[in-house]
């Protein structure tokens, strides 16, 4: 079996029309590729960054707004420069692009561009006939994010080509890096609140870099759309090393591949690895005991249910730290009382944090971040 | 319960008043026999004008009816053009023709001659072109261009890219961006060239300025220019509009650039400045228009505009300003698409905000209407074979008119393209015209086409759909909750999907698209308006001037701004003083600082 096409998509800096990408997202997913959305008003530097980082097969980009030619140009520039002339550049723009314009991008090495009118399954089949073929042989990297990548994309080819099973032994502790597991329900904020971590991160610390992993579920039987970056604006940055995975089948909140990958980026230098689950069920315990993980966080969202519910949560014996988000919610206090009871019966001193990830320099985030970086 | 609940609810009753009108006319003799006496005396009173060929015609249509009951469902239910609640007219006679001579309807029905009437001055023309073109100079030429004729000037601002995201035009990779799609505006100089040679406090003149992420700022950089060029007494008397519609952004448009609550503070900051100093400004402009364009059904589109609208009135209320106030300055923003709810979606939002904003927010008369600009779709137009689009532009503009439009703008056929180059700006702009005055439609006669069985139909259908949705959002705890949650954004972006795919699957004919088309792709030949590098570069150079020269001053305003911020009063007057000698970039940079940045939503 082979490995999915992994592509990035994104819509230029100063353009919000985001309605073709959507609709054209969708349809890719549903034919088995995994979309690393990057969303709309995004610069030539997030786009290539993210690329590079994701080790994407090819980027699609939907201009709407006029400057693509340039847009495209900087963009195949910028992938040039960095040694990535591996990943290809493909996009559209209803009318607003004309043949002219389109033989110019050509010519500066944007591979095709789709006119008004190609249908969704025209742009599918050609994404999947030109970057579905399998890699040829990988030329040096130029940076360590691109020599992680490739290390990070052999991983994953080897699990889905099942020439690998997953390594089960615990791993030695590694030094100077401290890794971060978030889970909780989908629609709890964990994106929100990791992306609120890494600003104080980089805020705080000059010259860190902090790695990210996180995780988005494959359709059954077709692609996925990994779309946290999108979301995450203070994550775009270059000491910020990004990895979104598709679940591919796996239950449980991650991918066949995170535990190597994990290890992979844990022996990478980075001041932090933060890997976030997929939203998770209540019987979900995506972490190894004993594994790699050194602090796991729970985020939940105070509309949990009733009392009874929380005790069904199996990550709440677990996490070391549990985040009640969106506490301006009106059930938030009584959603903090609660869980607070079900964590004192544990006696494991576990800490509970209320925050409002959506806030600008929410106290409880702020709390938050002192706590994982004080452990 | 939300308000949204509450205007649900008043909706009902009110429709179940009118019923009870209807049976009251019915079984209360007296009442009844009122009714018809007041039913005639209003049809005698009727004025007659008359067509070029002399037949004569009552300027106000009413239907055939003499039953009481039926008068009071006509009178309750739809009300005259200019009556409460507003079905067929914000105003009594709209687009007609100034009246020539007066003549008064016999009882048989033939007209007698009668005196002429005293001059009356002619209105305004509905006619608003958008425009904004590579840099404010520029604009400014195609401004004086397009006004040449017209009896008062109404402008409309496009914004280019950086700019509607509140960024500088030497911000990092946004070079070939400068002035595409709109007019590039950095600084209060800019915007001193944008509309330079125009008398800003006229009463014949009123500017559109169509931006909403950084609105309270380019409001404050447009303040700053009229002052600088007419000192401080032209504040009061400043005409306009602008955008400002942050709900829409986040629904539809996604060019927000503050987090949602400081971005709705700081335009209430703008609403409270421009009630009290500029009476005549229209400081927002609730938009479907974008929400139409992104793809929604109409019925969202209707439902969408109208429950921000009311969501924005309950913040300003809010805030301590007087819905009379504030109300009047609030104005809507349609599209006019070529489905069949177009037929009556204006009319019945119309009716919708009256009913809303009379029962709910205790608004007077002035206050309850829904003054409203549509725009032809954009999204209707397509690039194969173009030349048809003027049909369907023209069919879009008769249904614009039919739902008595306040005012419209009719697209260029060669929007999908480009920006409109001058050739198709005036056969849009013709089109109008020839509408309104060569053809017979709308100039002789209210209600012309109003009131058919059909456009009933579509009235009683929309309104059903509208209310389901405002009962949706009400489920999800009002506007602003169910914005948080992405509901309107999802429900747009599964529409658009499936708007897609029935013009992939054909049961959504687009002509010449997907069905009588011939054959090979036919590059049309249109003269497209770019920006060239050289103008990109002045721009830059510019502002790197403006900068250099502003640079204590700015430094000094920029703090005083970011203190009135953390200290949440008012922003607005600072804002004010930092357009003086701050670029926009600058003050958006700043302000992000003090209140973060917008997070998108997927």
């Amino acid at each position: 079996m082979a490995s999915p096409i992994r592509i990035l998509t994104a819509v230029p800096i100063c353009d919000g029309h985001d309605s073709a990408i959507n609709t054209i997202n969708l349809e890719f997913i549903r034919h088995g590729i995994e979309v690393i959305y990057l969303g709309y008003h995004r610069s030539v530097g997030d786009i290539v960054r993210a690329a590079i980082q994701e080790d994407v097969r090819a980027i699609g980009i939907s201009s709407y707004n006029g400057g693509h030619v340039e847009f495209f140009a900087e963009v195949v520039g910028l992938l040039r420069k960095r040694g990535a002339n591996d990943i290809k550049v493909f996009g559209g723009g209803g009318g607003t692009i004309t043949q002219e314009d389109a033989a110019a991008m050509k010519h500066k090495g944007v591979d095709n561009i789709f006119f008004a009118g190609t249908s969704l399954a025209e742009m599918t089949d050609y994404v999947r006939k030109h970057y579905g073929r399998p890699r040829g042989k990988r030329l040096r990297a130029k940076s360590p994010d691109q020599e992680l990548a490739h290390k990070l994309t052999e991983i994953e080819d080897a699990y889905a080509t099942r020439r690998k099973r997953p390594t089960r032994n615990a791993q030695s502790k590694i030094r100077n890096t401290k890794v971060i597991g978030f889970t909780g329900p989908g629609g709890a904020g964990k994106t929100t609140l990791i992306d609120e971590l890494v600003l104080r991160f980089l805020n705080q610390n000059p010259k860190g870099k902090i790695a990210i992993l996180s995780h988005d579920p494959s359709v059954i039987g077709e692609g996925a759309l990994l779309g946290d970056r999108a979301t995450m604006i203070n994550s775009q940055n270059d000491r910020v090393f990004m990895r979104s995975m598709a679940t591919r089948g796996q239950a449980g909140g991650l991918s066949p591949a995170t535990h190597d990958c994990l290890t992979r980026l844990a022996r990478s230098g980075f001041a932090y690895v933060i890997i976030e689950t997929v939203g998770t069920g209540q019987e979900a315990m995506p972490f190894q005991k004993n594994g790699i993980v050194d602090e796991t966080v729970l985020v939940m969202n105070p509309d949990y249910g009733s009392r009874l519910q929380l005790q069904k949560i199996v990550m709440l014996d677990l996490a070391d730290i549990v985040v009640v988000n969106k506490s301006d919610l009106q059930r938030a206090r009584t959603a903090h009382s609660e869980i607070e009871q079900r964590l004192d019966q544990n006696r494991r001193n576990q800490r509970l944090v209320d925050t409002v990830a959506k806030r600008h320099r929410d106290p409880g985030v702020d709390e938050l971040f002192a706590l994982i970086s004080k452990g | 319960m939300s308000k949204l609940g509450q205007v649900v609810e008043s909706i009902e009753k009110y429709n179940k008043f009118v019923l009870d009108q209807v049976k009251r006319a019915r079984s209360d003799g007296q009442f009844g026999r009122d009714l018809v006496g007041r039913w005639n005396d209003m049809k005698a009173k009727i004025p007659v004008t008359r067509t070029p060929t002399g037949i004569p015609l009552p300027r106000l249509a009413l239907p055939e009816i003499d039953e009481p009951g039926e008068i009071a469902r006509y009178l309750f239910g739809e009300g005259l053009p200019g009556e409460f609640p507003y079905l067929n007219g914000a105003y009594r006679e709209m687009y007609l023709e100034p009246i020539r001579e007066v003549e008064s309807l016999a009882k048989n029905g033939h007209a007698k001659n009668g005196k002429p009437a005293k001059k009356i001055a002619p209105a305004e023309e509905p006619t608003r072109l958008f425009s904004g073109l590579m840099l404010a100079e520029d604009t400014n030429e195609r401004f004086h261009f397009l006004t040449a004729h017209q009896r008062t000037q109404r402008l409309s601002t496009a914004f280019d890219g950086p700019t509607l995201y509140g960024i500088d035009s030497d911000a990092d990779g946004v070079f070939g961006k400068i002035g595409e799609g709109g007019v590039a505006i950095d600084t209060v100089e800019d915007m001193v060239r944008l509309y330079d040679g125009f008398d800003l406090g006229s009463p014949n003149f009123s500017a559109s300025m169509t931006i909403s992420g950084p609105a309270p700022i380019i409001m404050a950089m447009y303040i700053a220019a009229a002052k600088r060029r007419f000192g401080p007494s032209v504040v009061p008397k400043l005409r306009g509009t602008i955008q400002a519609d942050i709900f829409k952004e986040i629904q539809a448009q996604n060019e927000t650039i503050f987090p949602i609550e400081p971005s709705l503070r700081f335009l209430t900051d703008m609403v409270e400045f421009t009630t009290h100093q500029m009476p005549r400004w229209y400081p927002i402009s609730i938009s479907g228009y974008h929400i139409g364009e992104a793809g929604s059904t109409p019925v969202q589109q209707a439902a969408y505009t109208l429950s921000n609208g009311f969501a924005y009135a309950e913040m300003f209320a809010a805030r301590g300003i007087p819905v009379d106030q504030f109300g009047p300055r609030l104005s809507f923003f349609l599209d006019c698409g070529l489905d069949a709810e177009y037929i009556a979606l204006a009319r019945v939002s119309r009716r919708i905000w009256a009913i809303g904003m009379r029962d709910c927010f205790g608004a007077g008369p002035k206050a309850q209407l829904y003054k409203l600009h549509i725009q032809t779709s954009g999204r209707s137009l397509i690039a194969a074979e173009f030349k048809n689009n003027l049909t369907r532009t023209a069919a879009e503009l008769v249904l614009a008119y039919m739902n008595a439009t306040n005012s419209c703008h009719s697209n260029s056929a060669d929007e999908p393209f480009t920006t409109p180059s001058e050739e198709w700006i005036r056969l849009a702009a013709h089109g109008q015209a020839i509408l309104l005055e060569e053809s017979g439609m709308f100039k002789h006669t209210m209600n012309m086409l109003s009131g058919s069985p059909g456009m009933k139909a579509v009235e009683r259908a929309v309104e059903a759909a509208i209310l389901d949705e405002f009962r949706e959002i009400e489920r999800l705890g009002g506007v602003l909750a169910a914005v948080e949650e992405r509901y309107q954004r999802s429900q747009i972006q599964n529409a658009a999907h499936r708007y897609e795919q029935q013009i992939y699957d054909g049961t959504r004919p687009i002509i010449a698209l997907n069905k009588y088309r011939n054959g090979g792709d036919d590059v049309p030949e249109v003269k497209l308006v770019r920006t060239p590098r050289k103008k990109q570069q002045l721009q830059v150079d510019r502002l790197a001037t403006f900068k250099k020269k502003n640079a204590d001053k700015a430094k000094r305003a920029l703090d005083k701004l970011a203190d009135v911020v953390e200290r949440g009063e008012n922003c607005f007057p600072m804002l004010l003083e930092a357009a003086e000698v701050c670029s926009l970039g600058q003050i958006t940079g700043r302000l992000q600082e003090v209140v973060g940045r917008f997070r998108p939503m997927v």
